[in-house]
């Protein structure tokens, strides 16, 4: 970084003579020290897994989870400082009741990726805020059926509505990602933290956007196998895999934003590991190969 | 500002909208309706305002688009259902905007029930509110005074409605062609107009689906029979 | 002219004469008590061995008009207690979305909703109810009350069958069976036939606890010019919530009507 030093990068609001605003920049770099997250994106629903860094031997194990739910639909995870994780996680679920309380509907989670790539961008405009030190994925399955508003009584006539586009579906699966900078994107996979650059080419392995799209089952397994794959053992402490999924109405979540049981969880554990024994074992027999030579 | 203390709800509960009016104030005792059928919804009204007995105006527009196929029927004061009929078309607009795609009829109903609810203590307003949207098809929605939202396949309002509870009881069919539509919201009109003092002029609709509005208009002189517009 | 900027823009007194602003000050006190428009009637609701039945008819009144006749005020908590609903239909609807955004914060708690763990951690019948009172005396004390008549069927802490009443002043209480409303003078006394007291509700089977709700539903509709034949009923139990929200009132006693003949002595 050629302008650190020029007093460029004390604060935000303030750019670089070349664009840039430092203050930003370096929370990217608190990001990259964070523990792995991943979020998949398939057809069934949308997987969320994070390596969760065990920082002390004291600490519960299972206890003091890192994916948060906002409203029932929607998951969130993070990579970075937890601390502005956890602020990002309280804002997002105040966006969802304010709109609950003007729409009485569930916040879509395009809208809520929306507003809280808003809200992130707003802290890089001021001399007096630092930027979120997080980058966050954002999961969430909007109801395919017909929801009732919040309170509803009464119904329509018992034939249906009339003059529906019955072939036109609606809802289903949605995954962002937002940056430091406030910018976000959708992904059909998206990863970030310390192991990013390993996992998003693990995730660009996997078939997401084509017409043979993955079950959440295997999304699950996948997840589970990226987060110890891009998890380096040689250098980082011990880690736990948290997990979480969305499904549609008819998935096992039932559209709602809930943990991997246990049972799920540590099978794709077992096969992750299976996976990655096999690799490295490869790996060995190659590597005594080239002994012999 | 004085509130009569014949504000509260009589045993019949009926002459409840006349009675929470303001000194003085426009009243639309009125026949609404909305209704839903194959292909989306369709509104109706009369054109009759009143001050007292007085017709204050004749050819009256009680149905009110708030979005482009989201409409409601307005009963009660004039100028509080015009007042919130604005903030609600003004909402869904920025609604619109801001989203890229057009609101449902529910968000409508949700955003004019709120208003309703939170000011239940100053508003005479009863409300049907309909509207056709991709998801949802036709949908129907009423909010009578206290802000209270119920969804129906078709529903009636003002004072007018209380002299057709049972002509449209009897007569509604669900899943009707557009044109028995439409005829079953006139004549069901016609009876409020002919029992109802505070109900009368031209009969005027407005047809949702998903090709848009369109509108209907019915004259007296002519007993209704032939559609202007 | 007139040189006070207060009398600017305004209509010369003059001319006018003074500007009446009496309607400025009603010598009324400033209230924000309203009352119930749109209403449903009674909820009854009896506890039985190992849980809480509890029912309402489907109708919302206009005054005596029968207006809306397919209005749920039963309504599901957490999966595990269902609150029945009297009085007024727009604060109903309130309580109830309220209800919906406390069952999602209460949530946020839990992100493994299944295990036994967060189950008995989280808000029961016994919980909600409490603060159900909270709530409506703080509204009381606001003189802005929510015109209902609260009924919260589920269960307590300790697994038990629970019963409570809120209403519109914060009053409340508990008892092995409740009703509201025309449901206190004509349900209560059939329902304290069966359970008087705790220990005859705790003796009672699910099937009798059910029939005997059924009977005052019934009584309810001959007597009370509010009410409707279709009905919803719910039966909680530790096992969760059996929610039956379109049932029409069967067995109904009329064909005695043809022996009663004029009003005293005629007999044609």
């Amino acid at each position: 970084m050629t302008s650190i030093g020029t007093g460029y990068d004390l604060a935000n609001s303030i750019f670089s003579p070349d664009g840039r605003n430092f203050q930003v920049e370096y929370a990217v770099k608190a990001v990259e020290n964070g523990g792995t997250s991943i979020g998949i994106r398939c057809k069934e629903g949308v997987v969320l897994a994070v390596e969760k860094v065990v920082a002390s031997k004291l600490l519960k194990p299972g206890a003091n989870k890192r994916i948060a739910t906002v409203d029932r639909h929607i998951g969130v995870v993070y990579s970075g400082m937890v601390p502005d994780g956890r602020h990002f996680v309280d804002r997002a679920r105040d966006e969802a009741r304010s709109w609950r309380d003007t729409f009485k509907t569930p916040i879509p989670t395009a809208d809520l990726a929306s507003r809280m790539g808003g809200y992130m961008q707003a802290y890089t405009l001021y001399q007096s805020v630092r930027p979120f030190g997080i980058t966050a994925i954002v999961g969430g399955f909007d109801s395919e059926l017909e929801a009732p508003v919040d309170g509803e009584v009464g119904r329509g006539p018992s034939v249906g509505a009339g003059g529906k586009n019955p072939d036109k579906k609606h809802g289903g699966p949605f995954l962002y990602m937002i940056e430091p900078s406030g910018l976000y994107w959708g992904y059909y996979g998206a990863a970030t933290g310390k192991g990013r650059q390993a996992a998003k080419a693990e995730l660009e392995k996997l078939d997401l956007k084509g017409g043979a799209d993955m079950s959440l089952l295997e999304a699950v397994k996948e997840a589970a196998r990226i987060i110890h794959v891009a998890h380096d053992d040689s250098n980082d402490k011990e880690f736990e895999l948290e997990m979480s999924w969305i499904s549609g109405a008819d998935g096992p979540t039932k559209g709602r934003h809930v943990e991997v049981p246990k049972e799920i969880r540590e099978e794709a554990e077992r096969l992750a590991k299976e996976l990655l024994q096999d690799s490295s074992d490869e790996d060995n027999d190659k590597s005594s190969d080239k002994m012999e030579e | 500002m004085e509130f009569g203390t014949s504000g509260k709800l009589s045993e019949d509960g009926i002459h409840l909208d006349m009675d929470r009016l303001k000194k003085g104030e426009v009243n639309l005792g009125t026949s609404i309706m909305a209704i839903t059928f194959k292909d989306g919804v369709i509104l109706g009204a009369d054109s009759r305002t009143t001050t007292g007995a007085y017709i204050a105006n004749r050819v009256t527009d009680k149905l009110t688009r708030v979005h482009d196929t989201i409409w409601c029927c307005r009963s009660g004061s004039a100028a509080d259902t015009q007042a919130v009929a604005d903030i609600v078309q003004y909402q869904l607009g920025l609604f619109a905007m801001n989203s890229g795609k057009p609101p449902t009829t529910q968000t409508a109903a949700s955003i004019f029930q709120e208003i309703c609810y939170a000011n239940k203590d100053k508003l005479s307003a009863g409300l049907i509110i309909a509207g056709w949207d991709e998801r949802h098809g036709g949908q129907v929605y009423s909010i009578p005074l206290g802000g209270s939202l119920h969804k129906q396949p078709y529903a009636i309002g003002g004072s007018g409605s209380t002299y057709i509870y049972g002509f449209c009881d009897a007569n509604w069919k669900e899943g009707m062609e557009e044109a028995d539509a439409v005829n079953f919201v006139k004549e069901a009109l016609k009876e409020a107009i002919k029992w109802d003092g505070s109900s009368g002029g031209v009969i005027r609709m407005v047809v949702l689906t998903a090709k848009g509005a369109d509108r209907h208009l019915y004259l007296p002189d002519t007993d209704y029979k032939i559609r202007h517009t | 002219m007139d040189h006070r900027p207060q009398a600017w823009g305004r209509p010369r007194d003059d001319v006018y004469g003074a500007y009446d602003a009496s309607y400025l000050h009603s010598n009324t006190p400033k209230t924000a008590t309203q009352s119930p428009v749109v209403t449903g009637t009674s909820v009854v609701g009896l506890k039985f061995a190992d849980g809480v039945v509890i029912a309402a008819d489907n109708l919302a009144s206009y005054g005596s008009l029968a207006r809306f006749t397919d209005v749920k005020r039963l309504r599901v908590f957490l999966d595990s207690s269902v609150v029945g609903f009297g009085g007024d239909v727009s604060d109903m609807q309130y309580l109830d979305r309220h209800l919906n955004e406390l069952a999602i914060d209460e949530a946020y708690d839990h992100l493994t909703p299944d295990s036994s763990a967060s189950k008995t951690a989280s808000l029961n019948a016994a919980n909600l109810y409490k603060y159900l009172q909270k709530l409506m005396y703080a509204r009381r004390n606001d003189f802005d009350p929510l015109w209902n008549q609260i009924l919260v069927a589920g269960l307590d802490g300790a697994q038990k069958p629970f019963l409570g009443s809120v209403d519109l002043r914060g009053t409340s209480f508990t008892s092995p069976s409740l009703a509201t409303g025309y449901g206190a003078m004509l349900a209560q006394p059939i329902m304290r036939r069966v359970a008087a007291t705790e220990e005859d509700a705790a003796r009672l089977t699910r099937e009798q606890a059910v029939d005997v709700v059924k009977e005052c539903m019934k009584v309810l509709f001959y007597r009370d010019a509010r009410s409707l034949d279709r009905y919803s009923i719910a039966v909680v139990t530790k096992d969760g919530i059996e929610l039956k929200e379109d049932e029409q009132l069967e067995k109904q006693s009329w064909a005695f009507a043809e022996r009663i003949r004029g009003y005293g002595t005629q007999t044609v």
